[in-house]
């Protein structure tokens, strides 16, 4: 599926190799610019699929870029936002995930040495879908030991990992190489666990997942 | 009787040394040299007094241009000089030692030029010294030449009157007389000339003393004015150049992590991206140790990404840039034990202040985490009086002191860095509560 994008990323290098990367893997990228203002013109004119952001943009090079996501998502329904970073805040995770996770993404930088990763991740939140980075899940994980996650076991905190990433049960089952009916299995485990209701669709749970893992 | 005989003869041999001494005294060279030290600093603290008036009368007139306060900023420094003269003769002649003010070493860039001129205390000090100084001396050379120059003149009098120089005339009665007139009377028959002589005598044995006494008035008032004042205000400076040494090793361990950022890190990432990019158009006739290198080489780029990361947010946590909260909010989302944080900061405080803050709120979680037991944290930021108070608190077991090797010791250290405190409060059996204050600035 080839996807439109449009590249917001201050640094050219990155920007430029990037837009050639996609390209690669057959995706058409419409605009690639260097600041948030520029992007939401960028936007407004190509209509893309998904936006990838960089988070630290001119000019103060905090936040910029996820300033310009959320007001990007809030004005363009359908429009997937990549954000696409050197670190992991989760605080940006929460803000990011705040209108809901359809359509969203943070990855690291350093993911694009995963090409099928990448692209699948891009895909996903083109499609509405929602795609974490392992780090979060990691950060998050790592930081909550004694909520009913330190009951799960570790097939069942790999699945929830793969979950909050994004992943479908297929996806999921095709990773670990297991039926799909073991995964649900799992998953069902899991939101017993965790106290959760499970629900339809994989960004709800994704988003249901991080909230229990950010103590809200 | 000989108690008395001996008395006596003390008494006539210390008359014989006070007498010995103040008969001496006009020709050793302790007194010269403080002739000297009058003679010398006197036209210096006028040529200073001036250039203070000249250069600050005309900031002033020019002060609406471009000009006027960069002058003033250059000529408060530029007193340092004058001061320098009198201390380094006050040294050399007096052996009064007043300690060197620390030198002016402005930071680069006109502005901060300007404005370190304009708060130069030292300078400004001098500017003060040296019109105090300016009616001492004035004293001093009126001194000097009713001791010094009068008692030459009337020593040599004798001379003068037998050479016919240094004779007034004036008719008394109708009479002529020719000579030196000393108040009203005129000294023109031998024995009055000799009697100027003598007084003259009297008058150089006088003036060492009489300079003495004047120069104990300007050592006190040197003292006061450069000395005591000066140790205050070396305190003020050492502050001062305490908390530029912090801002700027906060804003240098910042530049680094902006210049990794958009330097060596955008350049790895870049170069994953080309090794990934050439992985993607190998062909099928690619031997199979090409393969395994350039896999070899994409898993040494990704795993020097993710070092140079963890490396940085050890130094400064890109978080930060958001400020202390949304960084303490990151800080508590890692931590192993769910975190409360409570933040209610009116105004940001200084970049120093947020790191400092940071890594103690980092510190002391791990604590929490490690030894404390407690299943939760709670961390409150406020700000009290102009203070930012940091207080983290868990239910744990309790028992923490600075001698425990929780690292609170190292940890006080670092907050007195800017003049922070750090308070214990760890009944054993819990709850502990510490709290931190800082300086909203350093």
């Amino acid at each position: 599926m080839s996807v439109r994008i449009v590249i917001a990323e201050d640094t050219a290098i990155l920007r430029e190799g990037l837009a050639q990367l996609l390209a690669m893997r057959g995706h058409e990228v419409v605009a690639a610019v260097a600041e948030p203002v520029a992007l939401l013109a960028a936007v407004a004119d190509h209509r893309p699929d998904v936006a990838v952001i960089d988070i630290r943009m001119p000019p103060s090079h905090t936040d910029e870029g996820l300033r310009a996501a959320l007001e990007l998502r809030r004005a363009n329904s359908g429009l997937g936002v990549l954000l696409f970073s050197q670190y992991v805040e989760t605080r940006f995770v929460r803000e990011l995930l705040a209108d809901g996770s359809s359509g969203v993404g943070y990855l690291l930088k350093e993911r694009v040495t995963d090409l099928d990763e990448f692209t699948s991740a891009l895909d996903r939140v083109a499609s509405g879908g929602t795609a974490l980075d392992p780090e979060v899940v990691t950060q998050l994980f790592g930081s909550r030991t004694d909520r009913g996650l330190a009951t799960l076991t570790p097939r069942e905190r790999e699945v929830l990992a793969l979950m909050a990433e994004g992943r479908t049960n297929a996806a999921i089952a095709r990773r670990l190489v297991v039926t799909d009916r073991a995964i649900e299995k799992h998953i069902a485990n899991i939101f017993t666990k965790l106290d959760l209701t499970a629900s339809e669709g994989d960004h709800r749970r994704v988003l249901s997942v991080l909230r229990y893992l950010d103590g809200r | 009787m000989r108690a008395g005989r001996v008395g006596k003869t003390a008494l006539v041999s210390q008359v014989a040394v006070v007498v010995r001494r103040v008969l001496r005294e006009p020709v050793s060279t302790r007194p010269l040299s403080e002739l000297a030290y009058v003679l010398l600093a006197a036209p210096v603290t006028v040529l200073g007094v001036l250039y203070v008036i000249v250069s600050l009368a005309v900031g002033v007139a020019l002060a609406v241009t471009a000009i006027g306060i960069p002058l003033i900023s250059w000529a408060v420094p530029g007193t340092r000089g004058f001061t320098a003269f009198r201390r380094h003769r006050a040294a050399g002649l007096l052996g009064e030692r007043i300690p060197d003010p620390p030198p002016f070493r402005p930071p680069p860039g006109l502005l901060s030029r300007v404005s370190a001129g304009l708060r130069d205390s030292v300078g400004w000090r001098s500017v003060r010294y040296l019109l105090v100084t300016l009616l001492l001396d004035v004293v001093g050379l009126y001194v000097v030449l009713v001791t010094w120059a009068w008692g030459l003149i009337a020593l040599t009098y004798p001379i003068q009157f037998a050479l016919g120089v240094n004779q007034s005339t004036i008719v008394v009665d109708g009479q002529v007389h020719r000579g030196l007139i000393v108040h009203g009377i005129v000294a023109d028959t031998w024995p009055a000339v000799l009697l100027v002589s003598v007084a003259g005598v009297a008058l150089l044995l006088l003036a060492p003393w009489a300079v003495r006494v004047f120069l104990l008035a300007d050592r006190l008032l040197m003292r006061r004015m450069l000395g005591r004042a000066g140790a205050a205000a070396r305190i003020r400076d050492l502050e001062r150049s305490r908390a530029y040494a912090i801002e700027d090793v906060a804003a240098t361990v910042r530049r680094i992590e902006r210049d990794l950022h958009d330097g060596v890190q955008a350049r790895m990432v870049a170069l994953a991206m080309n090794l990934t990019m050439l992985n993607e158009t190998l062909g099928p006739d690619v031997s199979e140790q090409s393969r395994n290198l350039l896999t070899a080489a994409l898993d040494h780029a990704k795993d020097g990404i993710g070092e140079l990361r963890h490396m940085v947010s050890g130094i400064h946590p890109p978080a930060l840039d958001a400020g202390l909260e949304t960084a303490l909010g990151t800080l508590a989302a890692r931590s192993p034990i769910p975190v409360d944080v409570r933040a209610e900061l009116p105004e940001r405080p200084t970049e120093a202040i947020e790191t400092i803050a940071y890594f103690s709120v980092a510190e002391l979680l791990t604590n929490v985490s490690k030894h404390s037991g407690a299943d939760r944290a709670t961390v409150e930021l406020t700000e009290t009086e102009g203070r930012l108070v940091l207080r983290v608190c868990d239910e744990g077991r309790g028992g923490a002191n600075l001698d425990n090797g929780t690292g609170l010791r190292g940890l006080t250290e670092r907050v007195g860095t800017v003049d922070g405190r750090l308070a214990v409060d760890s009944p054993v059996g819990g709850p502990t509560v510490i709290t931190i204050e800082l300086p909203l600035h350093t």
